[in-house]
């Protein structure tokens, strides 16, 4: 029986209300319906630090799946790295196995479901992880309703929460929205005609593929989850598909947004909450064709933990829309010459200790027991010579106490203070760190701390981006992350 | 069992130039500058100097690395120069060099200057220094002001001071210095300020505001050392060095827990090792007056209990008595510190034993104290968790 063994999804703390959107945005561009709040990644999140966010909380839900691991899929339409590979980068943070398949997939919102779909149809126990920032025009409706999410899945055997039952996938050159590789921003095909020509002619079919090769019929469904930011789409498709009679996830436009290419998981994750052991579920998505998965639950479903509500209840409102394009990059800014320095990578440096710098493991001493950050050839020590070669001591799920804290307003920071300090990890070790979240000003010596992937810095004029771990405090990540 | 330094060498004059934002002038003339001032002083020719030491921080703006900039701008007479470089304990590491290389009787003459030009690099604060190709790729993007304001939160922390009595201990620690500044032609501040006004500057680093943060300055100091007995032969009362220590972090307390971040390892080993040299029982009667790192009002704090100046806990309360006053039991800073004096980093530690030169030889002016007989300097370069600390103790022969 081969389906899915753990989900999760990860959601930036960040709400940009909509209705703040509309008071920086409403004369240029009028919007009537400004309910709820849309994600908005902080400056350090992108789609490889919040999809490595979501696989952790997988991989913590299925401990033993880690070491089973045999495929990766990283599946976004916001690929940070045109080259390098990006699925590369979250194995290495996720201390995968080497004998893993791991590939980037893209070109399409549908990316993270066709995932899905390949792993559960492939022969490897898989990670799945699809994440989005949806890159739309200031003012835009899709700027409104896209968001920035991930969502990440395992796929093998065993107790599975979801058997999967069967699916279908169409193509079709439906372009409703393009961007070329050197464009920041999508542009948009009017919505009505996308509706009816496009989402109600090919989703239903694909729906009606993957019944087909289940075994099932409409009948037989319980939930259906159709992400689709137009207003009613979802509805009239499941009622198309002669799935009128099954619940219809909730999109969760007001609680996050749409979060593109994690949208069809993060759903999922959500919808999984409500159901029983023996209930079916329809995942389907449009874009550029169809794909359609019917799964169902078995009776390890009972004991699924509710952590996608969590993740959605536990956001900060954020009024000020400017946070947005100066985020994302769209908007030059006066960053003052400390914020004017490249990022000089040494690519040599950054392979030799990628074990370090990307899983954040560091060295244990076998005389004397002391961990530390990072590895040395001798260990540290108040006094004495400690040469013997050190154990690899993975640090990243240990998480830590603050010893001393700062917020800095010299430092150039792209959401000032700058605030860091040394964090306190069992085993004696030590380390000055990063501490991030809109929150970070509050941590303070004592505290809890847990460890996040993040990136550390960027380079403007390269686009080169480098990732480290940040201390978040305990109390302001909602799960395992 | 090694003696050590003490009475070995002697200090046969010094220079300094004018610190500050020095729009008129360059590295080269600013140690020219200093120079000029010490050949005076010292009564002997260019060559009678048989090597030199030269400390700059920055190498990639100013003068640039090697010993050549300090050799062309001093014209000096084609003698060894060696370029230091050890944060803001640099000066005291050139004064170092040239100290051992006379004590070992390799010269009987050598010189140590220290520089600085950092207003041509357009920044407010010290510009980021390169950390190499491993250390910025996991340490957070950090400021001194930010690693010191830790030092201010986790003593505050460790010895139960409220945050409105360290805030106005600090405070007044700068107002003590300004007001020595007054006095002082070369200082790059010399307007005396009020506790409130260091209370209520703007913040940079919580707690740390305006006022706790000395400034960045341009300047050059300079030493001529020699042998005691060379000294007297050209007519000079020597200054004699006691003691020199220094010590670096070896990752103890960055990389570990053992450390508690309320004070300075490294200052704590050097101080004791300095008394040790200098044959120092106890250094609140010993000494006359101390020049401490001062490069934010709590590290002249902490530093006063590291070297033993007041009791762990005290610092903030003694300082608020007045203690360290220029009229207090133990006067600091008498030139202004690093506060109003000026901080050009490679510079400082050599700032500091021009200061003691000129009170224990009786030069000091307008702010010169009665008959003191040893003095010390301390230098703290880098962050208070990951650090080079050197502790130097001078006296009147």
């Amino acid at each position: 029986m081969t389906g899915i063994t753990a989900i999760a999804i990860h959601l930036p703390r960040l709400r940009l209300q909509r209705a703040s959107m509309a008071a920086a945005m409403d004369w240029l561009c009028p919007r009537s319906d400004t309910r709820g709040a849309r994600t908005l990644a902080f400056w350090d999140e992108d789609p490889v630090t919040m999809g490595v966010a979501a696989a952790r909380t997988c991989l913590a839900a299925a401990p033993q799946a880690r070491a089973a691991v045999r495929a990766l899929a990283f599946a976004t339409t916001t690929p940070v790295f045109a080259e390098p590979q990006q699925a590369s980068l979250m194995h290495a943070a996720l201390r995968l196995p080497e004998q893993t398949l791991a590939q980037d997939t893209g070109g399409t919102l549908r990316c993270g479901l066709l995932a899905l779909q390949q792993a559960l149809e492939g022969a490897n126990p898989a990670l799945v992880i699809a994440a989005d920032m949806p890159s739309n025009t200031p003012g835009s409706l899709a700027e409104f309703r896209y968001s920035d999410g991930a969502a990440a899945a395992l796929v093998g055997g065993g107790p599975v929460l979801l058997d999967y039952r069967g699916g279908a996938s169409l193509s079709a050159p439906f372009i409703e929205r393009y961007r070329d590789p050197g464009h920041a921003l999508a542009t948009d095909w009017e919505e009505r005609w996308v509706r009816e020509a496009g989402v109600l002619e090919l989703v239903p079919r694909a729906i009606a593929e993957a019944l087909g090769r289940a075994g099932l019929s409409p009948a037989d469904i319980h939930h259906v989850v159709l992400p689709c930011v137009i207003p009613g789409a979802a509805k009239a498709v499941a009622q198309a598909a002669g799935l009128g009679g099954a619940r219809l996830a909730p999109p969760l436009d007001t609680e996050c947004g749409d979060t593109g290419s994690a949208h069809a998981l993060v759903m999922l994750a959500r919808a999984m909450e409500d159901m029983r052991p023996g209930e079916r579920v329809v995942v389907a998505q449009f874009g550029q064709g169809a794909t359609a998965l019917v799964l169902e639950a078995t009776s390890a479903i009972a004991d699924f933990a509710p952590l996608a509500s969590v993740a959605l209840s536990a956001g900060i409102a954020e009024t000020n829309y400017l946070k947005l394009p100066v985020f994302r990059g769209l908007m030059p800014w006066e960053r003052g010459l400390r914020g004017r320095l490249p990022v000089n990578e040494a690519l040599t440096t950054a392979y030799r200790n990628s074990e370090a710098l990307l899983g954040f493991v560091g060295g244990r001493s076998r005389e004397t027991g002391q961990v530390q950050f990072p590895p040395s050839r001798l260990a540290v020590a108040e006094t004495g010579l400690f040469a013997e070669p050190q154990e690899p001591w993975p640090l990243a799920d240990l998480g830590g106490t603050v010893a001393t804290a700062t917020a800095d307003r010299l430092a150039f920071s792209r959401s000032p203070p700058n605030c860091y300090g040394l964090v306190d990890i069992p085993g004696g070790a030590r380390l000055m760190m990063d501490f991030t979240d809109p929150d970070a000003a509050r941590l303070a010596p004592g505290d809890a701390a847990r460890f996040v992937f993040r990136i550390k810095d960027k380079d403007e004029r390269t686009g080169y981006r480098r990732y480290f771990w940040k201390a978040v405090a305990a109390s302001a990540l909602p799960a395992t992350a | 069992m090694a003696k050590g330094i003490k009475d070995k060498v002697a200090i046969l004059a010094m220079g300094c130039s004018r610190f500050g934002e020095r729009w008129d002038v360059g590295q080269e003339e600013l140690m020219a500058e200093a120079y000029l001032e010490a050949l005076g002083h010292a009564g002997i020719a260019p060559g009678q100097i048989e090597a030199a030491w030269y400390s700059s921080h920055y190498d990639d703006i100013g003068a640039g690395k090697a010993g050549t900039p300090m050799a062309q701008a001093l014209r000096l007479p084609a003698i060894g120069v060696t370029r230091v470089e050890n944060f803001c304990a640099g000066g005291t590491e050139a004064f170092r060099g040239a100290v051992y290389a006379v004590a070992s009787g390799a010269v009987d003459i050598a010189l140590a200057v220290g520089v600085e030009k950092l207003k041509d690099t357009g920044f407010a604060g010290l510009p980021p220094a390169s950390r190499g190709t491993f250390a910025p790729m996991y340490l957070p993007t950090h400021t001194n002001p930010g690693n010191f304001a830790q030092l201010a939160r986790a003593y505050g922390t460790r010895h139960a001071v409220s945050a409105g009595d360290l805030k106005r201990a600090m405070g007044h620690t700068s107002m003590k210095s300004h007001a020595n500044a007054v006095k002082n032609g070369n200082a790059h501040l010399r307007k005396a300020i009020t506790i409130e006004q260091a209370v209520n500057a703007p913040m940079v680093a919580e707690p740390l505001g305006l006022f706790d943060c000395c400034p960045v300055s341009d300047g050059a100091a300079c030493a001529i050392v020699t042998t005691p007995e060379i000294a007297r032969s050209l007519g000079k009362a020597p200054v004699l060095v006691k003691a020199i220590q220094l010590v670096a972090s070896n990752g103890w307390e960055v990389q570990s827990s053992g450390w508690n971040g309320s004070y300075v390892h490294t200052a704590r080993i050097a101080a004791r090792r300095a008394y040790a040299e200098a044959g120092i029982a106890d250094p609140r009667t010993a000494l006359s007056f101390a020049e401490l790192h001062d490069c934010f009002s709590i590290t002249e704090l902490v530093t006063l209990e590291d070297i033993g100046l007041a009791d762990e806990g005290t610092a903030w309360k003694r300082m608020l008595d007045g203690a360290f006053d220029i009229d207090g039991a133990m006067p600091c800073q008498v030139d202004g510190g690093l506060k109003c004096f000026g901080h050009p980093v490679g510079a400082s530690g050599l700032r500091m034993l021009y200061e003691c030169w000129l009170q224990l030889s009786g030069q000091a002016g307008e702010r010169q104290l009665a008959s003191p007989s040893l003095a010390l300097t301390h230098n703290l370069g880098g962050a208070p968790a990951q650090n080079v600390c050197s502790i130097t103790i001078v006296g009147a022969a």
